[in-house]
């Protein structure tokens, strides 16, 4: 039980991005469109549950003076190799996602779980809560990147990130006369940004205020 | 002391541990990666023309041929297809121009990418700047694009370098 709830809790109460404002800097960034969002999203998880792995597994051998330096070094080995996978295998989402890849490696998610969780916790433990973490990250930008790319291109458009030449989905929603060009541009990010972060914060004002009725 | 050499010894292994691991992730990529590229570069040189059989680009060894803006440098036919990077007001331009290597006339440009002035600097991506180009002299005067000078230039100089380079490639 406690399980299930650590793990739904980091994909609405304690989401990473839009409750405990963690790496919004890529989130900012990269939500332009949904194969983005898709992109990064995938490897925010792969790279975090791996770390959470690791670093849970040699967490009783790690001397605890130099435990941020090891941490780091297993992070930015597991970024760089999901980079150079992407590279071969997906060069079109390596060219959109850019520098946002590499970044992960500073992204605060990984070291913040790492710190605050992975080390503390068992294997398993740790691996739920990568994949619930992740999967919250993912969450937020592709609820951001929907909103932007909606809002902007007027329609949907995702493409298989493999071979950009094959359409998966291609949605027209409203004509291109309507678009708002703003939600393609980083002030659209931060408008996004707040009213989501707004809905979050106060869904959890409800669930606190619902608990504390219950309490009395 | 005893200390130090633990955490020293401990990090050490770490790190030696990630780079073998890095390794090995680079060995299984990295021909993978080497072959987009090229896929990639061949497919702009399609895009010059389209009908040409790809075989047929064959590259040529630059290496004294000592220019910081000339990238590559390919051979078609009797034309030598230039890939360039000129600086710019910002990023500047990538582009490609082929040269005839008898007459030196542009046979064709093709601007890749400009990181300048969206309106201003970026005109050099479109078709009025690359139908002035085309079928002039490389060696010759060419127009640069008026309100676009500081982004333009650099392009034409460009083309001129790989005029003169021309014979040295022969």
């Amino acid at each position: 039980m406690n399980r299930i709830q650590n793990f739904k809790n980091g994909l609405i109460k304690d989401n990473p991005v839009f409750s405990l404002f963690l790496g919004i800097c890529s989130t900012l960034a990269i939500t332009t469109s949904i194969n983005n969002a898709i992109g990064m999203g995938v490897s925010v998880i792969i790279v975090l549950t791996m770390s959470n792995v690791i670093i849970s597994m040699i967490r009783k051998i790690t001397p605890d003076e130099i435990r941020i330096p090891v941490y780091i070094v297993i992070i930015a080995t597991l970024v760089t190799i999901i980079q150079m996978l992407i590279q071969a295998f997906a060069p079109a989402l390596n060219e959109s996602l850019g520098v946002f890849i590499p970044l992960i490696v500073v992204n605060c998610i990984i070291l913040g779980r790492a710190e605050s969780f992975a080390s503390k916790n068992g294997v398993f433990d740790s691996a739920l809560d990568g994949i619930g973490m992740g999967c919250g990250y993912t969450l937020a930008v592709l609820a951001m990147s929907v909103i932007r790319e909606v809002l902007s291109t007027g329609g949907i458009l995702i493409t298989n990130p493999f071979n950009t030449a094959q359409v998966i989905l291609d949605l027209t929603l409203f004509p291109e006369d309507f678009t708002i060009s703003l939600f393609g541009s980083p002030v659209g990010a931060f408008i996004t940004f707040a009213c989501l972060a707004a809905a979050v914060g106060a869904y959890k004002t409800h669930l606190d205020s619902k608990e504390k009725a219950k309490e009395k | 002391m005893k200390k130090i050499l633990h955490l020293t010894l401990f990090l050490a292994i770490v790190s030696v541990l990630a780079g073998g691991a890095l390794a090995f992730f680079n060995e299984i990529t990295e021909p993978v990666i080497a072959k987009n590229n090229e896929k990639q570069e061949q497919e702009s040189l399609l895009e010059m023309y389209p009908d040409a059989d790809p075989s047929t680009f064959e590259a040529i060894d630059i290496s004294d041929l000592d220019s910081t803006t000339i990238n590559k440098v390919y051979q078609y036919n009797d034309l030598y297809i230039f890939n360039m990077s000129v600086p710019g007001y910002k990023d500047g331009t990538t582009f490609l121009v082929s040269i005839n290597s008898s007459d030196l006339t542009i046979d064709k440009f093709i601007a890749i990418s400009n990181g300048d002035t969206s309106g201003l600097g970026t005109q050099v991506l479109e078709d009025p700047f690359k139908e002035s180009l085309e079928g002039n002299l490389a060696d010759g005067e060419l127009d640069t694009i008026s309100g676009a000078t500081v982004s333009s230039q650099p392009v034409v100089d460009g083309i001129h370098e790989a005029a003169e380079k021309i014979s040295q490639l022969k």
